[in-house]
């Protein structure tokens, strides 16, 4: 019980602060949220880490986006890493067979994976479950056939030769530097997720995924917000893969595609927390470092992943949010029982009712 | 006249969900739709706001626009809103949630805005948070407003389903069995709340219902479906001595005064 109360007490400190903060300005937490991250280089050890942390960064734009559509939206997709992917391939050969610069690139990339969006999200007006989750793997899958296939994309022997982004004389050509491109994108990108899901339009998406005839009854028109679920999140894989293409070694092979990363994709936002507002986060961090940590093992990693899913879904269908989620909650419940009974004149708000 | 359907018809293979049912509503009423099990009245509710496609040669108004074929959310915007038999809540939602997404239609920014964030959704998400939860308090949920809609009771949860139809600021309320499973101090709660909502928001309502004195009590004027069609329609006095009503309900046996107790519970 003792633990219990530290707990909340510490839920409450922190609620209160990030109050204090925002009523400072609403933009406040983020400020301070990019100066802790901008410091995170000179903290880590060595380069690798930093390698890590841009790693963790574009993953957390791939698990947002696709914690959008999936956990918010409810909308099974499987196909993300095809529209990674042909974020990553249309950057590359933009900058590479064009000579566009990376700031003409990226938003080439973005729109292509917004077409792509769009052929994802069409079957879903359609299809539920298990067989639009069938549908978007074949697409996802058949991007990256397409590429092993296509001798202009470089096959199964990759793409190379990807140029780092400049600004002027100034090159995005170390892990450092290109850390400070990619976490602020990072950064926006969480940040726009946080004013999606607590408008308006993020609760018309979780409308649609707990019940589509309620939600258009209530007036929210279904199909519309199913495919604005799916460009956003297409967006954001269309950010991850022209950033994932311009890091060093600006190389991009088909073998970074497959179903594995499907799963861990997969993964990160499961054992995040589908459909909590830092699952798609908290999972990209957590996934990404024990990848690393076990990468010795890698060919049992897709063992341990598929364990750790079924696990997750069977023991924390919420994942860590989840848990995190039931604290404040349980926090709140007791708050409740509290303002009755002081109402009631009983007095005695005991807080162990569940 | 708010609410209009001429010949409404919907069949699923060979059943005849509902047949042919022509049906008037005048502005400010309050109407009861009765009949047994599986006469259609869910079905109607279903044709009206749009869940269902009617068949060809129907039609309906609504307000004098007709609505024939329009998806649900089109005639949520002309202000109807409705209450499902199984509730459906959004039970992973807070209960202010809940209410938000009724109140969806109403929040004046839109998908643009909503991704930027801007000053501006800022002071409209305030501001229809407040009215939403005066909503809540006059329901009487407004203790619950941060609790996940699944942590409510049954009871609770018909209060919240009835209040994500107000938050659709409606004119016309279609309620399909509202008081199911009940205990009868809950239902007269419930009717006392329904009411009270029809005086101060000017309510047009339709009310579903098995539990007869629901209706008996609360309409001027009844409608009674049998096999997906109008038997009887008139005052609940009315209706209530009706043989053809009251051989659907209770067959051709009983006595009439006998049924007369049974309708009137």
């Amino acid at each position: 019980m003792a633990e219990q109360a530290a707990s909340l007490r510490f839920i409450d400190a922190t609620e209160r602060s990030l109050t204090r903060l925002r009523a400072i300005h609403p933009l406040a937490p983020w400020i301070i949220a990019l100066l802790a991250l901008a410091a995170l280089p000179w903290v880590l050890a060595n380069t690798y880490h930093v390698f890590l942390a841009n790693f963790i960064c574009i993953m957390i734009l791939l698990s947002v986006g696709l914690n959008i559509v999936k956990g918010f939206c409810g909308q099974v997709t499987v196909g993300h890493v095809g529209l990674y992917a042909i974020g990553a391939y249309t950057a590359a050969v933009m900058s590479v067979n064009f000579g566009t610069p990376f700031w003409v690139s990226l938003p080439i990339a973005v729109m292509a994976t917004l077409l792509a969006g769009v052929v994802v999200g069409i079957p879903s007006f359609r299809l539920e479950g298990a067989y639009l989750a069938l549908v978007t793997l074949g697409l996802g899958e058949s991007v990256r056939i397409f590429i092993s296939a296509t001798e202009y994309l470089g096959a199964t022997n990759g793409f190379s030769g990807i140029p780092a982004p400049r600004i002027g004389d100034f090159r995005f050509d170390t892990y450092q530097k290109y850390y400070y491109l990619v976490m602020p994108v990072m950064l926006f990108g969480v940040f726009f997720s946080f004013q999606i899901l607590r408008s308006r339009l993020g609760r018309a998406f979780m409308a649609v995924r707990e019940d589509p005839v309620a939600a258009a009854a209530a007036g929210v028109n279904v199909r519309k917000h199913k495919m604005v679920a799916f460009l956003i999140s297409a967006g954001y894989a269309g950010f991850a893969g022209a950033l994932y293409a311009h890091m060093i070694p600006g190389y991009l092979n088909p073998r970074n595609f497959t179903v594995i990363e499907m799963v861990t994709l997969l993964l990160m936002v499961v054992l995040g927390g589908l459909g909590h507002i830092w699952g798609g986060i908290i999972g990209a961090i957590i996934v990404t470092i024990v990848y690393d940590i076990t990468k010795d093992y890698y060919h049992y990693s897709l063992l341990l992943f598929g364990s750790v899913i079924v696990l997750t879904v069977l023991f924390m269908p919420k994942g860590i949010g989840g848990i995190i989620d039931r604290f404040i909650a349980t926090r709140r419940f007791i708050a409740v029982r509290e303002r009755q009974a002081a109402r009631s004149g009983s007095g005695s708000g005991s807080g162990d009712a569940a | 006249m708010l609410l209009r359907t001429e010949k409404l018809s919907k069949h699923f293979g060979g059943l005849r969900a509902v047949d042919g049912i022509d049906f008037e509503l005048e502005t400010g009423e309050v109407r009861g739709l009765i009949g047994p099990n599986g006469s259609g009245k869910s079905t109607f509710f279903n044709l009206v706001s749009g869940i269902y496609r009617p068949d060809e040669g129907s039609r309906v108004w609504i307000d004098e626009h007709e609505t024939t074929g329009f998806e649900p959310h089109l005639i949520a915007a002309l202000g109807v809103a409705r209450t499902f038999q199984l509730l459906r809540v959004f039970s992973e939602m807070t209960v202010l949630e809940n209410l938000l997404v009724g109140h969806h239609n109403h929040v004046s920014y839109g998908t643009i805005a909503s991704m930027l964030g801007t000053r501006g959704v800022r002071a409209e998400e305030k501001r229809v948070r407040e009215q939403m939860m005066e909503l809540l308090a006059f329901i009487g949920l407004a203790d619950f407003a941060d609790m996940l809609a699944s942590e409510l009771s049954v009871g609770q949860r018909r209060l919240l389903a009835l209040g994500r139809a107000m938050a659709m600021r409606p004119r016309l309320l279609l309620l399909d069995e509202p008081a199911a499973g009940l205990s009868p101090v809950n239902v007269d709660n419930l009717l006392r709340i329904i009411l009270g909502l029809k005086e101060r928001y000017g309510l047009t309502v339709v009310i579903v219902e098995h539990i007869l004195r629901v209706v008996m009590d609360t309409c001027q004027k009844v409608t009674v479906l049998d096999h997906g069609q109008k038997i009887a329609e008139g005052s609940p006095d009315e209706v209530k001595n009706d043989h053809a009503v009251i051989e659907a309900y209770l067959g051709r046996e009983m006595e009439d005064d006998e049924v007369r107790r049974a309708l009137e519970g």
